[in-house]
This record gives structure tokens, C-alpha cells and sequence, in this order.
């Protein structure tokens, strides 16, 4: 069992991340495409954007994370913070990016708000507040979309800390709240963390979903110019693409290493702050004012997704109205006929990609449940298609699934899909398996159920709940994978995060609000029907795991 | 029923064992008690005797009931009823629901099971008790329900883990010497691993010390 169960995650999880990254390097072994990315204009200034804006909007998220979990209190509200954060996680970056620029744009739905009665503007500005040149758009961008992201998971770094009583017995030696929270409760996080920071590092870097709307456009990020590489028609830049690949690859290991080098800086600095004696007691209104900052970022969040919804619902979107004269759903439905394909082929996606994660971590999970070493083993496995760039292995394993003739198919995409997202399935599924009693099964085998009859009859159940909230992470995961779906689809496979980015991508706001709104929604959907199911199984069981 | 018998019983971890191997015949009726300080491996023991041993473990020596050998059977064939210090009832099923699960089959069906599952309740003072939520019974209600549980699996004989640990000292002696009875009443050899003398002598049968293993 266990033999099997291992040989399944390195042939599901494993393979396409080797070979991806393998014949990415072996393509990329030609010495012409190394001369023509390093000769490629504004190649230094598209690299320093690319660092910059991932490395500030990391590090910024992850000071508002700190802050709204410090903030948030006891367990209690803790529990409230993570209810709030979770709708907020499941909104795709591609949307959220999209809506963004609807809502900062000079024509966007801020400056819309306030003119003309307060700026005196008829027509919208000649500002650039998106894709401007030093990318604080996309840093902005960055910052809310990773912000509930890092909040969740220090919300569950912190279960494993007694946080309520090192911050009563920190505050009773007088320290603040906020540095109580730094002095003895973060050092204490960092190593929880720091998978899911270099992830969100990673990502920042290297991402095209949010850099494609936001970003600056003349260089754009590096990762957006290799991505442009790809897409394009022309043959003789695919060799580039690929070199470009393996320095955005070395440029991600470098992001890794720095993350665990500042991680040891920071713990020593920490350390040196409370050696200092101060007690960084402030009044409480700096508190409330400080709590303003990760509020902003919901408020940004929930601005975007309105500003989808106003751009999708408006044929003719004049400045400075906010809403059109003739909401019309029938023009919505003219403006992108391949809404209904696009969304079709996305749910079925999301739907499937679900089955199998949850499936597949069941099944994993069951076979490893007295082996925690090796479960350790799996999950970091399975974290490494987030620690690396997506474009670092997503183009070689496109040449291995047109080697097995299985490119531009379901089947990859679904396959892909189900790489990147077994790390969330693993994380929600695979704790609550090894957090039930192993004693539960023991005492319904000692009465006489065999191995299945015990793990139908009382490990599924107790799941239940887990499951049913995996399932709609893993959906909503699936919803937003934009690159994936485009290289193991080869164009192929439509579905609304494809047609959204190319609509973005050629400056048609329109028709990538529409598609962008459809994505935001897809997921909170699927979040509130996780819920209500999660509400109404074992209503009557108070025992049953949350 | 027939006695539970160890002979030259000991666990090893990495080929070390975990105490002196220990030989004992526990006869139908008698609750035998194995006595050990925190870490002897007591709880070790019991799971190799219930057929649940982590497989890091080696167990040592033979375990028979009367003269057939329990030696390496999974748990559902060896049926010897477990209960541990927390009654581990099962949180997604009834009360009845979780009587039921470890009942065989049996003629007249459904409605004999569910006479069974009745009378059972209404002879420990729970009539009714059927549908409610585990979750929502007290203490000693629930462990009532955990060895109602375990006699109605029909086991050959029980294996006793601390089980009275949780109680409160009100409930505690009162569920011990009801347990007791019903042990010798359904003539279970009876193995009860404890660190609580006060279980030892209540139980009112011998005792065996788990004693650390010594290399020669």
C-alpha cells in the first residue's frame, strides 16, 4: 500500500515537474537563444521590476498579515478573521488584477466616485496609475490578493502556538500589543511560514496574471517578456523562451534563499528588539489607525470586484458614470459570445480537478497515516510546483505532453490542474486525517469491521466536512490557473481565465470583465455551497470534526 | 469462553524491547490488571494484543485464546472488545447507531437488532436513548454506552485501557464495579492495563508488573 501510494505521488505530482523543468533546460541548451535574451532591450530594467515589485508587495502583505492577525486578538476572533479572509483567497488573481484596473485606471471607478464634484474632471486625467513604469500598481495588485492569503496561513501557524498566553504574559510585563506579538509570538511563526512566504515571493516575481492588467507595460516584468516569447507565433523565439525560463528558475532558487537568510536575520533582530527593554506602549487610537491599513486591502479587494461587475454590465461605460444609463445582461452576453463555452469548460474543469485531488489525497493520505516521516516527505513534495515559477516547467512539460500526444487535451489540463492543487487539498484533507483518533478506527476494527467497512463507515464520515471544504478550495484553485490551462490546453482548451487574460492582455477591458467576473464569482459560489453542505451534514452531531 | 493466554510476551523498538517479556493465563470472568509506570509500554502492549501495533514495533512471544493463535490476525478476526480511557464513541452516529455497528448479524433481522439495541439501554438506565447525539450525554452515561458497545460486538475478551482515567471520583467507582460485574456475568477474561492501584484492587484478581528490560 504504501510503495503504491508513493509511486502514485511521484507519477502524478513528481513527473511533471521533473520532466518539465528538464527539458525546459534541455531545450534551452542553445547558446544563440542566450545571446538573444540577454540582448533583448530593457532586459535589466524588466529583471529589477520584476525582483522589486515581487519583493516589496511580499514583503508589505506580509506586514499587514502580521498586523491584522495581531489585531484580530484571542482564538476567538481568530476563528472570525478566517471565516472573513477565506472569500477573499478563493477571488482569482487574474480577476482581482482585472478589476483593479478598472477601479485605479484615470477613467476607473475611484476617480469615477469622486468627479466631477470633488476634482472638477469631465474626462478622465492623463495620469498613468496602471502599468506605470515603477510597477506600484502591480505591487498594489500583489499586496491584496497575497495579504489574506498570508493571514490564513499565520492563522494556522498560529494554532500551533499557545499565542493567547504568551501575548497575556507578554502584556503583563507591561509590552504593547503590537510589540508583545513581535517580540514573543513571531519568532515563534517563522518557521510555520516560511514555505508560504517563499511561495508568495515566488509568485510575485514571476507571475503574468496580475502583471498582464497591472504591470508596466514598456519593459514589462520579465516573467510578462517570456510569456510574450511563448504566445507568439514565431519559432526562433521559443529557444529564448526557454533560456529566459532558467534564469527566472535561478532567480526563484535565489528568492528561496534569501527568504531563509532573512528569515535568520529577522529572528536576530527580533531578538535584539526585546533585549531592548522598551515596551512600545502606545495609545489605542495609533491601534485603530494602524487596523485601517489591512482594511484597505479587503476594501481594494471588494472595489475590484465591483468594478468587474459594473464594466461587464455596462455596454458604453462613460466618464465619470458610475453606472450606465441601460444595465443590460442580453449586451453582456453580445459583447463575449464565448462566455457560455468558456465558463462551461471551467466548471467541468474545476468540478473534475476537485474529484481527483480529493481522491487522490484520501487515497494518499490513508496509505501514509502511521508514517509521519514520509507524509513530511509528500507534502514538500507536493509544495514544489508553488515554490517554483510557473513558466520554469510549465513549457517543457507542454514538449513531454506533446510527446504523448497528450497536449491540448482534458485529460492534461485536468492532470495539471490537479498538480497545482493538491498542495491546498493536502493541507485542508491530510491534517484533518492525521488530527482524527487513530483509536476511532482501532475500536471500530476491534468490533469487527475490516479495513474498508472502517474506513467507509467512520474515517469518510469524519472527513465529510474537510472534504467538502477542500473540495471548493481545489475548485476555486482551479477557476484561477491561468497558465497552466493555456500551455497543457495548447489553446485549445477555453476557459474563462484564458479568455480574460487574452482580452487583457489585447486592451480589451471590456470583454476581460466579463470573463474576469465570471471568475470571481465562480469560486464564492462554490465557497457558499461548501458552506451550506458543511452547515446541514451532521447538524445533529455535535461530535462530528469542524 | 476460553482463558487468554500470553506466553514470552514483549514488544522491541529497533530490537530493543520494551519490558521483560511477561506470561500470564487470564481465565473467563477474572480481570486480570498489568500494572506499570507511565512509559512501560502499556499502551504498547495493548495494541499488540488488539492486532494494532505501528509497524516500527516487533512483537515478541505468542498470544492464544484456549488454543487458537491470535499471532499476527488483523483486528476484526482476533474480537476482543477494546475500550480505552476515552470512551471513543463514534461522534457521526446515534447512541443507537454506534451500538449497532459492532453487532454481527443476526436471525430475525433488523427488528431483533433493534429489540437488542432496547433492551440493552433500558438495562443500564437508558431507555430511549437511541437516537440521541453522543455528543450530549455525560460522562458516565458515555462510557456506559462504550462497554454496551463492546458486549454487544459479542468479543471473546476485553482488553482494558485505563478506562476509568476520565471519570470524575463520584462516577468513578460505581462504573469500575459495574464494568467488573459485567465482566464476570458474560465470563470475559478480562485484561486491564492500569496505573491505578485502587483499579487493582477493585478488580479483585491478580496482578502482573511490567518491569523494564534489563540486557543481560
Amino acid at each position: 500500500m504504501k510503495r503504491f501510494v508513493l509511486a502514485l505521488v511521484f507519477v502524478v505530482a513528481g513527473i511533471p515537474v521533473l520532466t518539465g523543468v528538464g527539458l525546459t533546460l534541455v531545450e534551452a541548451a542553445d547558446p544563440a537563444a542566450w545571446t538573444v535574451v540577454f540582448q533583448f532591450p530593457g532586459i535589466g530594467r524588466s529583471f529589477a521590476v520584476s525582483v522589486w515589485t515581487g519583493l516589496a508587495a511580499t514583503l508589505l502583505a506580509l506586514g499587514l498579515a502580521h498586523l491584522t492577525v495581531t489585531l484580530a486578538g484571542t482564538a476567538a476572533g481568530a476563528e472570525r478573521l478566517r471565516a472573513l479572509t477565506l472569500p477573499f483567497i478563493a477571488l482569482p488573481h487574474l480577476a482581482v488584477a482585472i478589476g483593479l484596473a478598472l477601479m485605479l485606471a484615470p477613467s476607473g471607478l475611484i476617480l469615477r466616485l469622486l468627479s466631477p464634484w470633488a476634482t472638477g474632471f469631465h474626462r478622465p486625467p492623463d495620469w498613468q496609475t496602471i502599468q506605470d513604469p515603477m510597477g506600484l500598481a502591480l505591487i498594489i495588485g500583489l499586496i491584496v490578493k497575497e495579504t489574506p492569503f498570508l493571514i490564513l496561513i499565520l492563522l494556522g501557524a498560529r494554532a500551533q502556538v499557545p499565542v493567547d498566553r504568551l501575548m497575556l504574559q507578554a502584556r503583563s510585563l507591561g509590552y504593547g500589543r503590537l510589540k508583545a506579538w513581535w517580540v514573543s509570538v513571531a519568532p515563534l511563526l517563522q518557521r510555520q511560514i516560511r514555505l508560504p512566504l517563499a511561495a508568495t515571493f515566488v509568485f510575485g516575481m514571476t507571475n503574468v496574471e496580475m502583471a498582464i492588467p497591472l504591470g508596466p507595460s514598456m519593459p514589462p516584468p520579465f516573467a510578462v517578456v517570456l510569456w510574450q516569447w511563448f504566445t507568439a507565433s514565431r519559432l526562433e523565439l521559443r529557444g529564448p523562451a526557454f533560456a529566459g525560463s532558467i534564469v527566472l528558475l535561478v532567480v526563484a532558487l535565489g528568492a528561496l534563499a534569501s527568504i531563509w537568510g532573512g528569515a535568520r536575520l529577522t529572528r536576530a533582530a527580533l531578538c535584539a528588539y526585546s533585549a531592548s527593554g522598551h515596551r512600545g506602549t502606545r495609545a489605542a487610537w495609533s491601534g485603530r489607525l494602524l487596523a485601517l491599513l489591512p482594511a484597505l486591502s479587503f476594501v481594494f479587494a471588494i472595489g475590484a470586484v465591483a468594478a468587474l461587475g459594473l464594466r461587464s454590465l455596462s455596454p458604453m461605460w462613460r466618464f465619470p458614470a458610475v453606472f450606465t444609463d441601460h444595465l443590460e445582461v442580453d449586451l453582456m452576453a453580445r459583447a463575449a459570445p464565448s462566455l457560455g463555452t468558456a465558463l462551461g469548460s471551467t466548471v467541468a474543469l474545476a468540478a473534475a480537478t476537485a474529484l481527483l485531488s480529493i481522491a487522490l489525497v484520501l487515497l494518499i493520505s490513508e496509505g501514509l497515516s502511521d508514517d509521519s516521516i514520509w507524509r513530511r516527505r509528500v507534502e514538500a513534495l507536493l509544495f514544489v510546483p508553488l515554490l517554483l515559477p510557473q513558466l520554469a516547467f510549465l513549457f517543457g512539460l507542454q514538449s513531454l505532453l506533446v510527446r504523448l500526444r497528450l497536449d491540448g487535451t482534458w485529460a492534461a489540463v485536468a492532470w495539471e490542474h490537479t498538480v497545482f492543487a493538491l498542495p491546498y487539498a493536502w493541507g485542508l484533507l491530510a491534517a484533518a486525517r492525521s488530527a482524527l483518533d487513530p483509536r476511532l478506527v482501532l475500536t471500530a476494527r476491534s468490533l469487527g469491521a475490516g479495513a474498508l467497512r472502517s474506513w467507509w463507515a467512520v474515517t469518510v464520515p469524519l472527513l465529510l466536512r474537510s472534504m467538502v471544504l477542500a473540495g471548493a478550495v481545489v475548485f476555486a484553485v482551479s477557476v484561477s490557473l491561468y497558465l497552466p490551462t493555456l500551455f497543457a490546453g495548447a489553446g485549445r482548451v477555453m476557459t474563462v481565465a484564458t479568455e480574460a487574460a487574452s482580452a487583457a492582455a489585447s486592451g480589451n477591458l471590456r470583454v476581460a470583465a466579463v470573463h474576469g467576473a465570471a471568475q470571481a464569482i465562480a469560486p464564492l459560489v462554490a465557497l457558499c455551497l461548501a458552506a451550506l453542505i458543511g452547515r446541514s451534514v451532521f447538524r445533529h452531531r455535535q461530535g462530528v470534526p469542524r | 469462553m476460553r482463558p487468554l493466554i500470553l506466553q514470552q510476551v514483549t514488544v522491541a523498538l529497533a530490537g530493543h524491547p520494551l519490558f521483560q517479556p511477561i506470561s500470564l493465563t487470564v481465565e473467563p470472568g477474572v480481570v486480570m490488571s498489568v500494572l506499570g509506570a507511565s512509559g512501560a509500554g502499556k499502551s504498547t502492549l495493548l495494541a499488540h494484543l488488539s492486532g494494532a501495533l505501528p509497524p516500527a514495533f516487533k512483537a515478541r512471544g505468542h498470544v492464544r485464546l484456549g488454543e487458537e493463535s491470535l499471532d499476527g490476525r488483523p483486528p476484526e478476526q482476533r474480537r476482543l472488545g477494546i475500550l480505552f480511557q476515552d470512551d471513543l464513541l463514534f461522534p457521526h452516529l446515534s447512541v443507537g447507531g454506534n451500538l449497532a455497528f459492532g453487532m454481527r448479524p443476526r436471525a430475525g433481522g433488523r427488528a431483533a437488532r433493534r429489540d437488542a439495541i432496547g433492551r440493552a439501554l433500558a438495562s443500564v438506565g437508558l431507555a430511549g436513548f437511541e437516537g440521541r447525539d453522543p455528543a450530549t450525554l455525560s460522562g458516565g452515561q458515555r462510557s456506559r454506552v462504550a462497554l454496551l458497545r463492546v458486549l454487544l460486538s459479542e468479543p471473546r475478551a476485553l482488553l482494558l485501557d485505563e478506562p476509568f482515567g476520565k471519570l470524575d471520583a463520584a462516577t468513578r467507582g460505581h462504573t469500575r464495579q459495574w464494568v467488573f460485574d459485567e465482566v464476570r456475568r458474560h465470563r470475559l477474561p478480562t485484561l486491564l492495563v492500569t496505573h491505578d492501584l485502587d483499579d487493582v484492587t477493585a478488580a479483585a484478581g491478580s496482578h502482573v508488573e511490567l518491569k523494564r528490560y534489563m540486557e543481560a
